[in-house]
This record gives C-alpha cells, structure tokens and sequence, in this order.
C-alpha cells in the first residue's frame, strides 16, 4: 500500500513536470480571442472609437485647443468644460466674434477647426468635398462636405461618435444591471428556493403602496415645480425609508404565531413571465410611442428606454447559467458555511455566469447603437440641434445631389455595428468550450 | 399537449393585461387633448361662443367615451373628489388637479372653478357691448390654466381693477370678479393640505374607458380614428394589404436563396464557396438598412447621378380604373427597392441561421454512418441531415410573424409605402391613439401566437421534445 501511494505521487510529480503552467480561464479565453483576425481588429477599430469619443473636443471644436491673443495665452476647449459646469464665463469679446476671426498673434486649431453646430456661412447650401470651397487655407477645408446651413459634416461625424458610443454603453448597462439582477433571481432562486414569512411578505406589500404614495402621489405637486433631481431624491429616501421601517418591524414581529410561517414566491415564473411581456411589445413601436409623449426631447431618454427593455435577453443567459451554477457543489459548500443567499448570489454565482453575457452585451450594444440612429434619422428622440451620423444621413433625404451626406454617416454606422458584431461572433467562438482544444 | 396549450392560452391574458394597461396608460399621459384635437381636424376651429364650444366639446368628449373615468379604480388622498372625471375639458381638469395638491380643499376649489366659469359666462354676454371687456375676459380665461398664487393674484387684481375702472363693467360683472377675489381668498384660508396625506381608494364601476376599451377591442371593434374617423379596422386593412404583399414577397426571396446557401456552406465547410458567402452574408447582415434604404432612393431614384432606373417613392398615382395589368406593373416595379431592402436582410440571417444549424447536425455520428453506408450526397444531406436543422429555421418563424404583420417601420417610411409601419409611425405622431392601441396589442398577440407555433412545430419535428411533462 505504501509503495502504491508512492508510486502515485511519482506519477503526479511526472506529470506536473511535462504540463504546462497551468492557465487562468481568461488567458485562454484571450488566446482564443486573439486566433480569430477580425475580432482582433474589430478591437483594434473599437479602441479608435472609443479615442474618438472620449476626444471629441479636441479633435473637432471650433475653438482653438490653445490661442495667443494680445499677448495672453487662452486654452479655449479646456476653459469650455469650465464654462459648461459654470465655474467660468466668456468675456465679452469671444461673444461678438466667432473664434475664427479673432486675430491671435498664435493658434493652435483642432484637427478639425468647426464644431459640429458650427455654421460656415461663406460654405453653406450643401459643399460638396472636391468642390472649390471659400476657406481662408486649407487648413479650414471641409474635408467631407458641407450641409444646408454649412456645418460642417466630419465635425458632425466625430460628435456622433460620442453620441453613439455613450448611447450603446449607457443603453446596455442599465440593461446589464437589470437582467443580471432578474436573472440571478430567477435562475438561483428557482420557483421553490425562495421563501419569506407570511409577516414580511404582508407588510411589504402595505410598504410598497405607501412608498408609493408618499413618494410619488402626494408629492407628485413638489415634483413637477421644483428642482426635479432635488424632489426625486427627497421622493427616493422617503421610499427608502419606509421600505427598511416595514423591514425592521417585520423582523420584530416574526416568530409571533401563524404570521411566521413562510410563503414560497415563484421567482422564475415571475421573471420570466415579465421577460414574456417585454418581448411581446414591439419595441421600436414602444420606443416610438414613448418618445413621441416626452415633450422635452434627449438622448438620454432613449438610452433609458432601450436599456429598459433590452435586459431580457441578459436575464435569460444568467439564468440558464445559475440553474446549473446553483447545483454545483461549490454553492453547496458555500451554503453549508452559512454564508447569506444574498452573499453567495453575488460573490460566487454571479461572477461564474457573467461571460456569456459579454457576447450578449455586445450585439447589445450594436443594436441600441442602431436604434439611436434610425430614431434620429426619423428626426425623434434628440433634440433638434444635436447633430448625430442619423440625423447627417436624413439630411440626404432633402438633398438628393449631396451623396457626402449619403455616404459618410452611414458608413460610420455601418463599421461601429460591424464591430460590435464581430465582436460578439469573436467573444462566442473564444468562449465556447468545444473550442478549447 | 392540449394541457400545455391550455396552460399557455392561460398565460396569454397576463401578458395582453399587461400590455394593454401599458399601451392605454401611454395614451393617457400622451400630451394634447384628444378632444381639441378632433374638433379641430373636423373644422371646428371657428371662434365659437363659450356656451356653444362647451356643447361641442361635451358632445365630441362623450362620442369619443372620454366623459367616463378613467378606469375602474384610482388611487388618490382624500383631498380629491371622486367626480373630478366630470370636469370634462383636461387641462382644466389638470390645471385644478394642481390647486388640489397645493391647498387640498376641494369644497373651496370647486367654488373658486364656478366662480370662474360664471366670471366668464358674464364676461362673454358683453362681448360687443362694451370694449372694455376687451381686456378682461382674456383675464378671466387665464385664470383657467393658472395655478401659482402669484399668478392667479395679479391675475385677480388686474380683473378688479378693470372692471372698477368702467361703470358698465362694475355693474354687470362687478360682482362676479368680486366673489371671484372673494372664493380665491376662502381657498387660501381654509387650505387643508394634511388630507393629501390620507391614502384613498376610489371606485368607479365597471363604466369605465379602459373597460370599455378592452371589451371593444376582444369583439374585435378596434374603434375609430381620432384623426379621419375612419374605423381602425378598416384602415389597418388598407395597410396590411400592403405589408403583406412585401413582405411575404420579401421573405419568400429570402428563404429560396438562404436554405440552398446556408446548406451549402456548411457541407462545404472552409471552402471557398463558404469563405466568400459567410463575410459577403456577414457584410449584409451587419448593413443597416435604413442606410441602404436612403442610398438606393439616392442614388437610383433620381436624375442626379445619371442612374435613374426606378420610379420614385410611393406606389404611383395611377387611378383605380386604370386596366389591371397596368396598375400591376406600376405596383410592381416601385416594390423593387423596398423588397430587396427587406430581403436582403433576412437572406443574411436566415443563412446564417441555416449554416449554423447545418454545421451542428454535420458533425453528428448519424450523419458520417449515412456517408459510410455509401448514400448518395442529395438523401444525406437533405433527408438526413437537413430535415434534422430545421430547428432555427422554425424559431425564426417565431420572429417574422408579428414582423409581417407590424410590417417594416423603416422600409415603409423611407420608401413612403403605405402600409402598418407607415400607419402606426404616422398614428403615434397625430396621437391617434386608438391605431396605436390596436397595432400595439395585435403584435403583442401575434408575437406570443408565433412562440406558441414554434414551440408546437418544434415538438412536431422534433419527437424527443415533448411538453406533456413538467420541465425545469
């Protein structure tokens, strides 16, 4: 017997020898990743974006990044952050003369010398790019046309960019937060794990209809006057706070007769009936027709609502994934620790099923990204004066000679949603496990 | 099986429940009044006297059903009356509903609103007798849509002191404005804001507008049109008929081409048939198409750019009498563009969707023993492992029913096809609010049918699922 366990440990020490070191889930997901060339350079266009996003300021902005003007210097892009958030004011002269006429004794423009809402007077009526254009050099050329008013279409284009981006990112993380929280419920909690005392669940129940009434219908006067962020947040920790006095009188009431027995609450019928719901709306009709009611029109409101009903799909994935998580042993071992359901959920289920749903989040992100731009191709949703690649490409639509417009915005959506989906298509194949080999 | 579709049929009301609470609360708190709205569609923009525009109002408001309340309970404090449904203009329901919040006295209110009214009434049995009511009535007015203190004090200070100012005016009116001064004051005073506090529930009765709303709509009377008082079903029908014809055009194209395609591709796996399709399909399916959509009209559509080989947006204008053959063609070739948008599209994902499943069931043992057995390539690949793919061709059945239905929001706009996009788009922005409804929850429904049929062809082709059981 002793020679056999020694015999076994020869083994294992031979075979740890020849095996290489071994490697995290994520390296070899990154291996996998890296084999597949158009994921890799979707990556790479994906980085550009983003750089273009983050930077849009400085890279189309009519503003000089920095101007020498009678003998003071002037960070004009830097000092517009300032200005925007209220700290700082433009003197009087930057008012009456738009920044192109000033005469500085040394400028530096940005790449692209317009801001998106800049109007080139000397430039208007649809320029095209070869065309002759009247600009003082060709430092002020309009690389890729003009429109009507004679903005400027690639400084159009960088600010869609930012619009893009932040409206995919934005979208699909309020979308990830609920569908991960959903379908965490629903998948580890079952229809039969979760159980509260008849006591907590009644007095819930009367909570919720206070907070609501409290929170939103008897202040429902202070929130359409005053400070909206300011009556929201007084409305929120009223309902905070009488959900957690429901809470604590529930613990203290339990354990009093027929009130503690529990009740069990089917979690995943619930979720998934209300996954059923969200997916039988149309939800472009939906999108429509609620942007069509919000009289002040944003992007922001269309990140929201795409992000509000964009969670089911996520919520499906974690789902499935903690149904078969939640019967691993690890849980079990958790369990037996006593650490609280809540504990487990997060640290310790949540994290094992998050990957799959990077692929969701992707092709998530490609469509919201597509949303945003036929909406305000159809010239909803963002106000007017906002200039995104959908509302460059319906400008097309008024003009039909000025193919600039046709052309360039379209193409930019097309190669942002290419890359999400490739993407997408390249997290799948790197994830799957019948590809590891 | 039919426990499983009982219990399913069972699930649909939830789900309509929900949907029609959601597509009917939109409607409500869609800005406008939908009553204004249709009188002036209908013409009546006319300056008309106040008592005869209330009759009007009243008589459109109760043909429309928006007399009723609301629906069949409210949840509200007890500051609020349970007859306020009865002030039957809107905003001055909601401009009251703003003073019932502030001071919570609906007594006082109401006689502060008849106060008010009976300001008005006088006012207007002057209009062309004296000029100075000129300037007081569109005081009075005002005070209909003002609720700040501010506001409605200057608003009344500037009433007395005008008619004070005129003998005929202190007369007649002098003693409404006074009691006008006289009810804002007692409101103030007599302000009992603590009854906002009290939650109170309010019943209304099965008389209701979203009641009769849903009963309508499970007849299948889906209503009229706000706008043209068409009946919605009728006009839904013109659409459809549209719709369907693209659309069904658009999807027949689609799965000849991709079924061949995506079998193809996937038997000839890495080949360079297959490299080639899979980045073409993959280049489609990532093109969106109102881009598409936009170049087309733009460059094939008009003279500008020496390629105008298709007739411009819309289906012709050739009258109804014009011989058949004619209106034909005509309809014909301006689908061309708005077919091939929705096609090519589809052609991507179904392909995909076909080499995807092909690819699965290609690899299985089954199919090598059929190789190995020495069949001929045509009952391997179509007998045996086709008809064994078919998963995703079916679940996708699922998505494109209620999309032919709902018909193309982009591909009708753009083009200006009229058909269920172009309707429900044009709908939501004239708020005409009963096609929004129908088309919200006919989708709805037809969306949960297309799972249902899914699921059911699902176990028809597949005889190892089966939903006779309680699965988890």
């Amino acid at each position: 017997m002793l020679i056999g366990v020694r015999k076994e440990q020869e083994l294992a020490d031979h075979l740890s020898q020849q095996q290489a070191p071994p490697q995290s889930y994520w390296s070899i997901v990154r291996q996998q990743f890296r084999k597949n060339r158009m994921a890799v350079w979707s990556l790479r266009v994906l980085y550009l974006l983003g750089f273009i996003a983050l930077f849009a300021d400085f890279i189309a902005n009519e503003k000089p990044i920095y101007a020498k003007l009678d003998g003071e210097s002037h960070f004009p892009v830097f000092r517009s952050y300032a200005v925007g958030l209220g700290l700082d004011s433009w003197e009087a002269r930057f008012f009456q003369n738009s920044w192109h006429e000033h005469d500085y004794d040394y400028v530096i423009w940005a790449p692209i010398p317009y801001s998106a809402q800049t109007m080139d007077r000397n430039n208007r009526n649809y320029v095209a790019p070869g065309d002759e254009q009247d600009v003082p050099s060709t430092r002020f050329r309009h690389w890729l046309g003009t429109d009507q008013l004679g903005r400027d279409v690639a400084a159009g284009m960088i600010a869609g960019t930012r619009t893009a981006m932040l409206v995919g990112i934005v979208a699909m993380s309020i979308a990830a937060v609920i569908g991960i929280f959903l379908g965490a419920l629903a998948g580890y909690f079952g229809d039969e794990r979760f159980s509260i005392s008849r006591i907590r669940l009644a007095l819930n129940g009367l909570g919720a209809f206070l907070a609501y009434f409290y929170g939103f219908q008897a202040r429902s006067f202070a929130l359409s006057e005053g400070t909206f962020g300011w009556e929201i947040f007084k409305s929120l920790a009223l309902i905070a706070a009488i959900m957690s006095l429901v809470n604590l009188l529930a613990v203290w009431l339990k354990g009093k007769g027929v009130w503690s027995r529990p009740i069990t609450i089917p979690l995943d019928l619930g979720v998934m009936r209300l996954i059923e719901v969200v997916n039988s709306i149309p939800g472009l009709l939906l999108i429509l027709s609620i942007v069509a009611i919000i009289e002040e029109q944003s992007v922001f409101y269309i990140m929201a609502i795409i992000g509000l009903i964009g969670w089911t799909g996520i919520a499906r994935f974690i789902r499935a994934e903690l149904l078969r998580v939640r019967n691993l042993e690890y849980i079990e071992a958790a369990q037996a620790l006593g650490y609280s359901e809540w504990r487990i959920i997060a640290r310790h289920a949540i994290p094992n099923a998050l990957t799959p749903v990077l692929i969701t989040i992707a092709f998530g992100i490609a469509s919201a990204i597509l949303m945003e731009a036929f909406l305000s191709f159809l010239g909803i949703g963002v106000a007017a004066e906002e200039v995104t690649w959908g509302s460059l490409l319906n400008l097309a639509r008024s003009k039909f000679s000025a193919w600039w417009l046709a052309i360039f915005p379209g193409l930019a959506i097309f190669v942002t949603v290419t890359v999400f989906n490739l993407l997408g298509e390249g997290l799948t194949d790197a994830l799957d496990p019948r590809r590891k080999q | 099986m039919l426990q499983y579709l009982l219990k399913r049929l069972l699930i649909f009301l939830p789900t309509l429940l929900v949907i029609s609470l959601l597509a009917f609360g939109l409607s409500k708190m869609a800005p406008g009044d939908p009553v204004e709205q249709r009188n002036r569609d209908m013409g009546g923009g006319l300056q008309r006297e106040l008592r005869d525009a209330d009759r009007v109002y009243r008589e459109t408001s109760e043909y429309l059903g928006l007399d009723k309340p609301v629906f069949y309970l409210s949840l509200s404090s007890e500051a609020y009356p349970d007859t306020l449904y009865r002030i039957f203009k809107r905003d001055e329901r909601e401009n009251l509903v703003k003073l019932i919040q502030q001071y919570g006295n609906w007594e006082a209110i109401s006689h502060y609103y008849h106060a008010i009214r009976k300001a008005d009434r006088g006012t207007e049995q002057l209009l062309g007798k004296t000029e100075a009511v000129r300037s007081v009535r569109p005081l009075i007015k005002q005070l209909y849509l003002a609720y700040k203190d501010e506001r409605i004090s200057s608003l009344l200070d500037k009433a007395a002191s005008q008619t004070a100012g005129d003998s005929t005016l202190q007369a007649t009116i002098g003693i409404s404005v006074a009691q006008l001064q006289e009810t804002y004051s007692q409101l103030k005073t007599q302000a009992s804001p603590g009854r906002l506090y009290i939650p109170d529930i309010k019943w209304y009765g099965f008389d209701n507008q979203y009641h009769n709303w849903i009963t309508d709509f499970l007849t299948l009377d889906f209503g009229e049109s706000f706008v043209d008082s068409r009946p919605v079903a009728d006009k839904m029908g013109d659409a459809l008929r549209w719709t369907l014809t693209m659309n069904l055009l658009a999807i027949f194209i689609a799965y000849l081409l991709s079924v061949p395609i995506g079998v193809f591709s996937a038997v000839w796996k890495d080949s360079t048939f297959d490299r080639v399709t899979t980045l073409l399909l993959f280049v489609l399916y990532s093109l969106p198409n109102f881009w598409i959509a936009t170049m087309l009209v733009v460059f094939f559509t008009t003279p500008e750019y020496g390629m105008d080989w298709f007739p411009s947006l819309g289906l012709g204008d050739l009258p109804p009498e014009a011989p058949f053959w004619q209106r034909f063609v005509e309809a014909g070739t301006h689908l061309v563009l708005p077919v091939f948008c929705l096609a090519y599209g589809a052609l991507a994902f179904i392909s995909r969707q076909v080499r995807g499943g092909m690819l699965n069931v290609i690899r299985q043992d089954y199919i090598r023993t059929a190789w190995a057995k020495g069949l001929n390539a045509q009952p391997v690949i179509w007998k045996h492992a086709f008809s064994n793919a078919l998963f995703p061709i079916i679940t996708m059945f699922a998505s494109i029913f209620p999309a032919v239905f709902a018909g193309s929001v982009v591909i009708e706009v753009i083009f200006n096809i009229p058909g269920m996009g172009k309707l429900t788009v044009d709908a939501i922005f004239q708020r005409d609010w009963p096609v929004v409804y129908t088309v919200l929850m006919l989708a709805a429904v037809l969306t949960m049918s297309g799972i249902l049929v899914a699921d059911i062809l699902y176990a028809t082709v597949d005889p190892r699922v089966s939903y006779g059981k309680d699965k988890n």
